[in-house]
């Protein structure tokens, strides 16, 4: 079962903010290997964090948009939260817009 | 004895979520943020004026928001 999600990471802000993405690209080898995709990277750039993580005042806070398999999603995240630079990570199913599962049933029905 | 005021019809709160939003995204902090106090605390549905699945959504929102240091959590001290 395939299904959509959303993956936040906040990153250690004494990164190269131009490294970030062809790192993050090197983890997200776990989803395309298991037959995911990736929809979208979003690299926001370095931002000031609400309180200090890890006594770091910024982070460089970074979206994935995900299409795999819960598992995927699963090792993914745990690569990312075992390295160093990785502040913090959040894994979020991306809500369907109300409605359309609705229109999906139906759809299907027909 | 005190005669009691009739109470005036409250003015039409302020729906926020009319401003063309449907769904709310935790990453938008800036639409948040009017959701919460200066101390960081969550205001009360009597004050946003939001239907309780809205507010559910709102509250759920900030909470998302705040895991990741986007929006503060409330704090203890005034000022802080």
């Amino acid at each position: 079962m395939s299904r959509h999600y959303e993956v936040m990471v906040i990153l250690d802000p004494s990164l190269d903010e131009r490294t970030v993405a062809p790192t993050l690209d090197n983890f997200l080898n776990v989803i395309r290997n298991s037959g995911g995709s990736v929809e979208k990277v979003d690299v926001w750039g370095r931002r000031r964090l609400a309180y200090e993580i890890k006594k770091n005042a910024e982070g460089i806070y970074a979206v994935l948009d995900l299409q795999s398999d819960p598992d995927a999603v699963k090792e993914l995240d745990r690569q990312l939260s075992l390295q160093e630079t990785v502040l913090r990570t959040k894994v979020v199913r991306r809500t369907v817009p109300r409605g359309t599962k609705a229109a999906q049933k139906i759809a299907a029905k027909a | 004895m005190s005669r009691r005021e009739p109470r005036v019809a409250k003015r039409k709160r302020n729906l926020l979520r009319a401003n063309g939003v449907r769904e709310v995204d935790w990453k938008d902090t800036a639409l948040l943020r009017q959701f919460i106090s200066d101390r960081g605390k969550i205001r009360a549905r009597r004050v946003t004026g939001l239907s309780p699945q809205e507010q559910k959504q709102v509250a759920t929102a900030i909470k998302n928001a705040r895991e990741m240091a986007l929006l503060p959590y409330p704090a203890a001290r005034r000022g802080a």
